[in-house]
């Protein structure tokens, strides 16, 4: 067939604005909290987030932060949340995808206490009641053997008031009963488990009436934070790079900065065993059988806002490794992009008038639910050599001719994205033709298939304090990588600031239900040159429908307080007795 | 006691009170059960009807600190659990005399979205039966078959848009409103919970304070079970009130109580698929006393009691004879490292004699003596519950107020009329005997109600009930008569959705039920006025939060609407370029009627600019049935009809279609 880019004109890269290479699905909500119908019941059990970058404060470490148990309420007495017993929580890491199963396990069983059970109080006169204490394994042969690394870990207790704290209660400042809780593993890694603030933002209320979203600054109706001044408990890692490098390789071995070999693909889980049995009387629970995967994450908003409800208890108990084949339909055919599509439904989904996807790209390419997408290249001439060869990449990314998003949402969650074209920023490609090799600005390519966030070890950070750090992550990397001076006058391998941003792992500051909506409507393939369809083939594609997308947010764009600037990273978490209000909805 | 005391002056005090601090009724209460919150029950109300005076209301509220943006997967009732209350009328018998069991089902009616609510379905919808027994559980009678439960709250364009259930919330709510083929009112929802208290405070070691004081359950919703049920359907020889020999006649007390439990085994499937209950049902949570499990049990013995029948619970008495809470009212004790119950302090010295701290004797000391003969400190009368030995004080006010009910016998009487004490007669103010030893909501539903709007209403229930007949001359001219007194139909006579527990059970640690009856604070020298500053000092206590955060409706259910989860406008992105659709913001109105339908329905439309405009109707699959091309028209209303009569019985979906994009689509029942 004919080449359909023909592509006479030069475009000078320019002048826009953005874009992201490859994202994200979905829609707004909590990233993981209560988003399936039986884990919605099973709160400690339950992973809310997931988070994986490099440290800024030792760069030569990777921080993963796995939290679990949603919606904590700080005054939550007298019975507050902390880690369950008879829960395997785990964290997964896959460093190569030529080996089966984890690459490198860490799984947290933890024990409670009650120090003084002739009281009502949580903590009173020294004493702690469900004092939880923690043990932290490691297995590096795909869960054969564990070895012990954290033999008695302290759970820091609930952040409950000054009284607590006082001479009736602990006697110890809350910071420090906090922070004393960090410890060292056997193998290296620093470790922390504990209750924090909940590091994740949305506009809840907005998000799941409908879509009933209210973008941040917009004049009607401000958004709200539906995690505002609530905790959750968390599970940080602190690793050094060599000890998750596949080959043991430390950073000064990297090749460059997006070195494939530096990728690394993280999924955190939590199990129960397979039988309970209440004792009547007492209600006491005794646990027997094999253990039973109840809640796993590893991209923000999968199960919330792209697995539909008939199938969500079914993902949480699926192994990325084995079980996501079944799901790849939700991925090339999402369902938030139904709301972004006046010919589905979205002239009934008014506050995603901003997001609508391209119809005719480059006048060729309909990129909505079940058209063809970049099909009618299959096989031809133009794509030989680029990752949408079959030779190169498999079937994966053009299948057939009804999954147009195999192309962008898929690969961002199944795979990660290879530094290679058309995978790479317009600037540099001549005008018109996405397929031509274009700035490197992403490379978390980790072909085993499956939902796992990854991350890509040699990128370097984004300094918290950099000018232009963003909570866009890679779509403002791609942004400057198209618009800014400093980056769009050439087409060389380079740093960009947010090259460490989410979809390449995620940071705890990054917004990733903007991201991921911004991604739905196509912001990833105008990065690499598949324009807007109001784009006129000449001058300049930044074009009003690419304004509007990338103007567009979810609402809430930040966490409702600070970081910490040193590890665990995620806040203390609020104190039930004065926490400051803020409305939730 | 050897001193008049005239009944009057004072304020004062409730009878008998819990114990207990605050906190969350019984909200995430134990260990165990509050990391089950579908099973967690967290309020128990029982009052009679303002709204129908010869009716009796039940609230049984389920489900702890439910986000009102909760989503994906707002909370509901669960399935796996039986929901049940339990009414003891009858203290001969054993077991229950009446019991309401609610068993829920969830069905997801469009699986293929992740929203909750989407073009009429709902995900999930719940529904439910309930049976009755009136034999202790032997045998069971549906009395409802299907009810609905109303989904959350979600939003405006959820709840009221066309793309959600194009309704209104009060719509939902009144459409669940069931009676029961056995005459009950019933209704099982998402509401507001009625519930307040200053969390944050109580549980800080009893950190309380007047002043930063906060609701810990502000907008938050529950899930709450909800009865209204005629009096002589309660009452155990089925007389209604008309019989009553009086306001206190001790033949219409009733002792409720609410449970939940879930099948012995749950086996989780390996695949996500639905987990598998086997075994017998062990019971989970409990609650009849608000408060019990929260701050009178403690934390080594909550998951037993929660699995304990009220019927058999005689292992938990020692910790109201001795409660906790009574160790930081006392100087003696941890009273000094409690400065937020620094106004509340027990009796040492009552009547110069009696001390009721922890440990101490109270009243041991009149154990079998002339003076409480006929009373009902007298061994032959009540048996040995009230004065069990020594070192046991409160078994003597906390414990009766908890486990049988407190009769209208001396010394249970106001001070109000005594002359030599409190051992002699007085003005009568509560009668919920029952004696089934056990924890219980004990109402007497023949003492009428007072009105939300009478100006001496009270959220301090009996407390207040207890002040008035102490110290109001309209209660105290009357002496010993029994009159009806504002209050008295509020806790711990029952339950008000109303009233201040939290208060009223500290101020009853602290002795003011003592008091009422005439066993004075320390401070008191024996003669003149009894209301000293000890006394006020209690009184004028107040626990923090002492309303809730909303109204209340005025009949049934009572409890309010739940929060609903968005509020305020929504927001309308501008359209853009080639994207505009020509109708802005301003969108067409589709309707369908008659909706359901058998044969023909109108199909009817408005447009608001002119446009080229088509019909069609799909069915669940999508499958187009029907198309109607009107071709250009003009702005206006335009109405079309469809003959569905040979359609399979079903859900259908008409489509608006203008400029060749769908502007709107309308939910049709087929039936």
């Amino acid at each position: 067939m004919v080449n359909p880019y023909k592509f006479k004109k030069r475009i000078a890269l320019p002048a826009f604005c953005f874009m992201l290479g490859l994202f994200l699905s979905f829609s707004a909500i909590a990233s993981s909290h209560r988003e399936a119908p039986l884990i919605s019941n099973d709160p400690l059990a339950d992973n809310t987030d997931l988070y994986a970058f490099r440290s800024p404060q030792d760069t030569n470490r990777i921080i993963i932060i796995a939290n679990y148990i949603p919606f904590e309420l700080p005054e939550g007495g007298p019975n507050w949340s902390t880690f369950g017993e008879n829960i395997r929580y785990e964290i997964h890491i896959k460093n190569d995808a030529i080996t089966t199963g984890d690459d490198i396990t860490y799984r947290f069983t933890f024990t409670r206490t009650n120090e003084d059970p002739t009281t009502f109080f949580n903590i009173r006169l020294g004493a702690q009641n469900i004092k939880t204490t923690y043990m932290c394994e490691k297995s590096t042969d795909g869960g054969a053997t564990f070895t012990t690394i954290v033999a008695a870990g302290t759970v820091p207790p609930n952040n409950i008031g000054p009284r607590s704290e006082g001479p009736v209660g602990l006697g110890t400042a809350y910071s420090t009963s906090w922070s004393s809780a960090i410890t060292t593993a056997t193998s290296g890694e620093d470790v922390f488990c504990g209750p924090a603030d909940d590091p994740f933002f949305v506009d809840l209320a907005g998000a799941f009436d409908l879509g009933n979203f209210r973008p941040n600054g917009n004049t009607t109706n401000a958004p709200k934070d539906g995690l505002a001044r609530f905790n959750c408990h968390t599970i940080a890692l602190s690793i050094p790079v060599d000890m998750l490098q596949k080959s043991g390789q430390d950073l000064s071995m990297a090749a460059n900065i997006l070195d494939g070999d530096y990728v690394i693909g993280v999924w955190a889980s939590a199990s129960r065993p397979q039988v309970k049995t209440l004792t009547a009387g007492t209600a006491a629970e005794a646990y027997s059988g094999p253990w039973v995967q109840v809640s796993r994450l590893g991209m923000p908003l999968t199960n919330e806002a792209i697995i539909p409800v008939g199938m969500k208890d079914a993902w949480n108990a699926a192994s990325p490794y084995t079980g996501d084949a079944p799901f790849i339909p939700y991925f090339e055919n999402p369902e938030l992009a139904l709301y972004m599509d006046d010919s589905q439904f979205g002239g009934a989904v008014p506050s995603l008038n901003e997001l609508r996807m391209q119809t005719a790209s480059l006048g060729a390419f309909d990129f909505r639910n079940t058209k063809k997408g970049l099909w009618s290249l299959k096989g031809t001439a133009a794509v030989a050599g680029t990752a949408l060869d079959d030779a190169v990449f498999g079937t994966i990314l053009l299948p057939d001719s009804t999954s147009p998003r195999a192309v962008d949402i898929l690969p961002i969650f199944y795979t990660g994205v290879p530094n290679l074209a058309p995978y790479q920023l317009a600037t540099g490609k001549p005008v018109g033709n996405p397929l031509a090799a274009g700035k490197p600005f992403i490379n978390n390519f980790l072909p085993t298939l499956g939902d796992m966030l990854r991350l890509n070890m040699a990128t370097p950070i984004t300094p918290r304090n950099h000018p232009k750090f963003s909570s866009l992550g890679i779509v403002q990397c791609a942004v400057l990588g198209l618009t800014d001076p400093a980056y769009n006058t050439t087409a060389a391998l380079q740093w960009i600031p947010n090259m460490d941003g989410f979809p390449n792992g995620r940071r705890l500051e990054d917004d990733v239900t903007t991201i991921e909506l911004q991604a739905v409507s196509g912001v990833a393939l105008a990065a690499i040159g598949l324009w807007y369809d109001d784009y006129p083939v000449s001058g300049s594609p930044v074009t009003d429908d690419l304004l509007s997308v990338l103007g567009f947010t979810a609402g809430v764009t930040t966490n409702d307080t600070t970081f910490r600037t040193g590890f665990p990273f995620v806040q203390t978490p609020w104190r039930g007795y004065d926490h400051t209000i803020q409305s939730r909805f | 006691m050897k001193k008049i005391i005239k009944s009057a002056m004072s304020l004062v005090a409730l009878l008998f009170m819990t114990q207990l601090t605050a906190t969350a009724s019984s909200h995430r209460e134990a260990p165990l059960i509050s990391a089950d919150p579908l099973a967690d029950n967290t309020d128990l109300y029982a009052f009679r009807s303002p709204c129908d005076t010869n009716n009796i209301v039940i609230i049984a509220n389920y489900i702890p600190f439910e986000h009102p943006a909760g989503g994906p997967n707002w909370y509901s009732f669960g399935e796996n659990v039986r929901y049940e209350i339990h009414i003891k009328n009858d203290a001969t018998t054993m077991g229950d005399d009446i019991t309401y069991r609610f068993t829920f089902t969830h069905t997801l009616e469009d699986g293929s979205t992740f929203f909750n609510i989407r073009l009429g379905q709902q995900n999930p919808k719940v529904n439910y039966i309930c049976e009755k027994s009136t034999d202790g559980g032997a045998t069971w009678t549906t009395i409802v078959t299907n009810g609905d439960v109303p989904p959350p709250n979600i939003g405006p364009r959820s709840i009221n848009g066309a793309a959600g259930l194009n309704t209104t919330y009060s719509a939902l709510v009144a459409a669940a409103l069931e009676t029961a083929t056995s005459g009950e009112k019933v209704f099982c929802g998402p509401i507001d919970d009625p519930f307040f208290v200053d969390l944050g405070g109580a549980f800080d070691l009893g950190g309380f304070r007047t002043t930063g004081a906060r609701d810990g359950l502000e907008k938050f919703n529950c899930h709450s079970i909800c009865l209204e049920i005629p009096v002589s359907m309660l009452q155990k020889s089925g007389q209604d009130l008309t019989m009553k020999s009086d306001i206190l006649d001790g033949n219409y007390v009733i002792g409720v109580w609410a449970s939940a439990s879930r099948p012995e085994i749950t086996t989780l499937s390996p695949t996500g698929g639905a987990p598998v209950a086997s075994g017998s049902w062990v019971q989970v949570s409990r609650l009849g006393m608000p408060l019990t499990n929260e701050a009178v049990i403690p934390v080594g013995m909550k998951d037993t009691w929660n699995a304990t029948s009220p019927y058999n619970d005689a292992a938990f008495i020692p910790y109201f004879e001795n409660p906790e809470l009574a160790l930081y009212m006392d100087d003696l004790l941890y009273g000094g490292a409690v400065p937020g119950l620094a106004a509340l302090r027990i009796q040492h010295a009552s009547l110069g004699t009696y001390d009721f701290g922890n440990g101490m004797d109270g009243l041991f000391p009149l154990k079998g003596s002339p003076a409480v003969a006929g009373t009902a400190l007298d061994d032959a009368v009540f048996g040995t519950i009230l004065l069990p030995g020594a070192a046991r004080p409160r078994a003597v006010d906390i414990l009766p107020i908890f486990y049988t009910g407190v009769p209208n016998m001396v010394p249970y009487q106001l001070a109000t009329g005594k002359i030599s004490g409190p051992l002699d007669t007085g003005k009568p103010f509560i009668n919920n005997f029952l004696p089934t030893l056990g924890d219980m909501l004990r109402l007497n539903m023949a003492v009428p109600p007072t009105p939300r709007s009478h100006p001496q209403f009270s959220s301090l229930g009996i407390v207040q009930c207890a002040v008035l007949g102490l110290t109001d001359p309209a209660y105290t001219a009357s002496g010993t008569a029994l009159q009806w007194i504002p209050n008295m139909d509020g806790f711990p006579n029952g339950r008000r959705l109303e009233d201040d527990v939290t208060t009223i059970e500290l101020q009853a640690v602290s002795g003011v039920a003592l008091a009422a009856i005439g066993l004075w604070y320390d401070d008191y020298p024996g003669t003149g006025s009894p209301v000293t500053t000890d006394l006020l000092d209690v009184i004028t206590f107040n626990a923090g939060v002492t309303a809730n955060d909303t109204t209340f409706k005025t009949c049934f259910p009572y409890v309010q609407d739940p929060w609903q989860g968005f509020n305020g406008a929504s927001y309308v992105g501008p359209t853009t370029g080639t994207q505009d659709l020509g109708i802005g913001s301003k969108l067409s109105v589709l309707t369908g009627y008659p909706n359901p339908f058998t044969a023909n329905t109108n199909i009817r439309y408005q447009i608001v600019n002119d446009a080229t405009v088509s019909i069609n109707v799909t069915d669940m699959n999508g499958k187009v049935v029907y198309t109607e091309n009107q071709g250009k028209q003009l702005a206006g209303t335009y109405t079309i009809n469809w003959n569905g009569g040979n359609m399979p019985n079903g859900v259908y979906f008409a489509n608006l279609i203008i400029n060749s994009r769908k502007a709107q689509t309308v939910k049709l029942i087929k039936q």
